[in-house]
C-alpha cells in the first residue's frame, strides 16, 4: 500500500482505520499523518487528520486507542511524536505531562516492598524502573517505553527544568536492563522463570531507535542481532522497525530477499517512514 | 441473554445433566480430521443453523512446526464443519498476546495456505472494534473489560486451543484460550493488565462472560515443559471436545496427568467438587487409554496427577 492508497483509506471523520471500512483509531491516524509529513502528503487530508486527533484528546491530556474506549493509553506517546506546532502547543504539552506522570505498576511502593521481602529480588534496581506501561495499572514494557522516550526527546527542547531529560535517561536504563542474551529485545524481560527470552524484530528495532544517542560498544551485539533479524524477518512491520532502528546507528538493514506484505495502514505507513529514513528523514528523531 | 440451544447451559428437564466430553483419536494432521470434527459436532448436537459462529484458534508465535499454534487443518475442519451444519456465518478470529503482526503469524503457521480465502474470513481481535462489558461478580480485580465486537456478536464462540502446559497457570486449554479475546489494541502486547488483575481469576471471568461456547482441543501434538512458547512437542494423538469448557479442560488435564483440582481457574469456574471425573460423562476413548504424562517445570511438579 503506497501513500496514495493510505490517503484513500481516510474516513469521512478525518481519522484512519487499521483496515478498509473500519472505524477511525488513534494509532493508524498518527502513522498515516507521519507518513504524509515525510513525503509531501495531501494538505487537506492532513488537516482533517489533525482535527480528528485534536478532538480525540481526553480531559486527562492523553489519548484513547479509539473513541469507544474511555481510557488513556500508551497511544498518547505516539500522538506526541507529531510536530508540536501542527498538533497544537496545548495539546502537545498536556500529552507530555500525561506521559511524565506515568510509570509501570512495578514502581509502586507496595509492589517493590512485597517483591523484595518475599523473593529477595533486588535486581530491579531503581534505574531499571523508568519504563512506561501500555495502560495505567500494568507493568512497564519495551514498546511503550520506546515511544515515550522518542516523544519526550521531541519535548525536551521546550523544557528548561531538566526533568524531561531525567525521565528519558530513566527510560533508557529500563531498555538497557531489558537487553536479551541474543542482543535484541523481547517485549518485556530478558529472562522469564530462569529461561532466556528470544528477541523480536519489532521491539528490537523500536529499542534501537529509542537508544539513538547510545554509542557502540554498548550496542554492538544489539546491532548485530538486529541485522540478523532483518535477514530472516517475516513481517513488513518488523522489517520497517529494524530499518528505522538500524538507520539511526548508520546501518542499512538487509531484508530477507522476498517481498513482505503490508497488512494495514500502520505497517504500510511504517514502510513509507522507513524508506524516508533511509533517505535521511527519520521522523522519529528530534 | 437467553439460554440458546447450543449454549453451555446443561439443564435438561429440570435436572442437572452431566457435561459430556468427547475424546477421539486423531494420530496426525491429515484429511481424516475433517470427518472427525464433523462427527464431534453431530455427537454434541451443536445446532448452529442460521447462526454466527466465531472460531478462535490459539496463534502465539512464529512457528514452522505444529507445536505452538493450533494447527490450521483443525481450524479449517471446524470452519467446514460449522458451515456444513448450516451456520449463516463462520469467522476465524484471534488476538495474539505477544505479537502484533497477527496475519504474518497466521501466514507462517500455514493458515493462508490451508484455509481458502483466509484473510477475508479472519478478524484480528487485537484491532477489532470494541465494546465495554461489565463483569458480573468478577473473580478478578476487573470490573469491566473491553471485548471485540466480533466476539460479542457471535452466537457461538468456539475455542480451538492447543493442549499445552503453561508456566504461569499450569495448563493452557480451552478456557485460557479466551485471553486472546482481550484486545491488544486497548490493553497492549502483552495484555499485562490481566496479570495484575489475577490470571486465573480473569480466565474464570472470561469463561463466564462468554457462555455460548464450544471447545475442541488440539491434542494431536501438544506442548510439554516450559509452555506455552518454549516447551517441547508432545504427541498425544487426540482431539477433546465438548460444550462445557471446564469439563473439557479437566479431561485434558487428566490426559496430561495433571490434577485438574490443582488448576486454580478450573476450581474458580466450577466451584468445589465440580471437577470430579465421575461428574463428567466421557464419550469415545477412555482417558486411561490416551493418558500420557506431560513434563512439568519445577514450580508445577505438585500438580501432577
Amino acid at each position: 500500500m503506497d501513500l496514495k492508497s493510505i490517503i484513500t483509506l481516510q474516513n469521512h471523520d478525518g481519522g484512519w482505520p487499521y483496515h478498509k471500512a473500519g472505524g477511525s483509531c488513534t494509532e493508524p491516524t498518527v502513522f498515516a499523518l507521519l507518513a504524509q509529513l515525510v513525503s509531501k502528503g495531501d494538505p487537506q487530508s492532513m488537516e482533517r487528520g489533525f482535527t480528528w486527533i485534536r478532538a480525540a484528546q481526553r480531559q486527562d491530556g492523553g489519548w484513547p486507542p479509539r473513541p469507544s474506549v474511555a481510557q488513556t493509553t500508551w497511544i498518547t506517546a505516539l500522538v506526541a511524536l507529531l510536530p508540536r506546532d501542527v498538533l497544537g502547543r496545548t495539546h502537545f504539552a498536556s500529552a507530555v505531562e500525561w506521559l511524565m506522570g506515568l510509570t509501570g505498576q512495578e514502581t509502586s511502593f507496595v509492589y517493590r516492598l512485597r517483591n523484595e521481602l518475599l523473593s529477595g529480588d533486588i535486581s530491579n534496581a531503581a534505574e531499571a524502573r523508568g519504563g512506561w506501561p501500555f495502560i495505567p495499572g500494568a507493568a512497564a514494557w519495551v514498546t511503550p517505553t520506546t515511544f515515550s522516550i522518542l516523544a519526550l526527546e521531541k519535548a525536551r527542547r521546550f523544557d528548561t527544568t531538566g526533568r524531561i531529560q531525567q525521565r528519558i535517561e530513566a527510560g533508557r536504563w529500563f531498555l538497557i536492563d531489558r537487553i536479551c542474551k541474543d542482543g535484541g529485545w523481547n517485549y518485556g524481560r530478558s529472562r522469564v522463570l530462569g529461561v532466556e527470552a528470544e528477541s523480536y524484530p519489532e521491539t528490537t528495532g523500536q529499542a534501537l531507535l529509542a537508544l539513538n544517542r547510545l554509542q557502540p560498544p554498548y550496542l554492538e551485539k544489539a546491532l548485530a542481532a538486529a541485522q540478523e533479524q532483518a535477514r530472516r524477518c517475516q513481517s513488513s512491520e518488523g522489517l520497517s522497525w529494524l530499518q528505522l532502528g538500524l538507520q539511526v546507528h548508520g546501518i542499512i538493514a538487509e531484508g530477507p530477499g522476498r517481498q513482505l506484505l503490508c497488512r494495514h495502514v500502520v505497517d504500510s505507513s511504517l514502510q513509507v517512514l522507513a524508506q524516508a529514513a533511509l533517505h535521511g528523514n527519520n521522523v522519529f528523531l528530534e | 441473554m437467553g439460554c440458546l440451544g447450543f449454549t453451555g447451559c446443561s439443564l435438561v428437564g429440570g435436572r442437572q445433566a452431566l457435561p459430556r466430553v468427547s475424546i477421539v483419536r486423531a494420530p496426525a494432521y491429515g484429511p481424516a480430521i475433517y470427518d472427525i470434527v464433523r462427527r464431534l459436532l453431530v455427537e454434541h448436537r451443536v445446532d448452529v443453523r442460521g447462526r454466527r459462529v466465531v472460531v478462535k484458534p490459539n496463534l502465539v508465535e512464529f512457528d514452522p512446526g505444529a507445536t505452538i499454534n493450533t494447527h490450521p487443518m483443525l481450524v479449517h475442519a471446524a470452519l467446514e464443519g460449522f458451515r456444513a451444519l448450516g451456520a449463516a456465518d463462520v469467522r476465524i478470529a484471534e488476538g495474539p498476546g505477544h505479537r502484533r503482526v497477527t496475519l504474518d503469524l497466521a501466514e507462517a503457521a500455514g493458515y493462508f495456505e490451508t484455509i481458502p480465502h483466509f484473510e477475508e474470513l479472519f478478524t484480528d481481535l487485537n484491532l477489532d472494534e470494541v465494546s465495554q462489558v461489565l463483569l458480573k461478580d468478577p473473580f478478578s480485580r476487573l470490573n469491566s473489560v473491553y471485548f471485540p465486537n466480533t466476539a460479542l456478536a457471535a452466537d457461538l464462540l468456539v475455542s480451538l486451543p492447543k493442549m499445552k502446559t503453561h508456566h504461569w497457570v499450569g495448563a493452557t486449554l480451552s478456557m485460557k484460550n479466551f485471553f486472546g479475546l482481550v484486545p491488544g489494541g486497548v490493553y497492549g502486547w502483552p495484555k499485562n493488565v490481566l496479570h495484575w488483575a489475577g490470571i486465573d481469576e480473569c480466565i474464570a471471568d472470561f469463561h463466564a462472560a462468554f457462555p455460548r461456547h464450544f471447545a475442541i482441543v488440539d491434542g494431536i501434538v501438544g506442548m510439554e515443559g516450559n509452555g506455552p512458547i518454549q516447551g517441547n512437542p508432545k504427541s498425544v494423538g487426540v482431539l477433546v471436545a465438548g460444550r462445557d469448557m471446564p469439563a473439557v479442560d479437566a479431561t485434558c488435564c487428566r490426559i496430561m496427568k495433571i490434577n485438574p483440582a490443582s488448576i486454580r481457574y478450573l476450581r474458580l469456574a466450577t466451584g468445589p467438587g465440580g471437577l470430579e471425573e465421575a461428574g463428567i460423562k466421557q464419550i469415545g476413548e477412555p482417558i486411561k487409554s490416551v493418558q500420557t504424562a506431560f513434563d512439568l517445570i519445577e514450580p508445577f511438579q505438585s500438580i501432577r496427577l
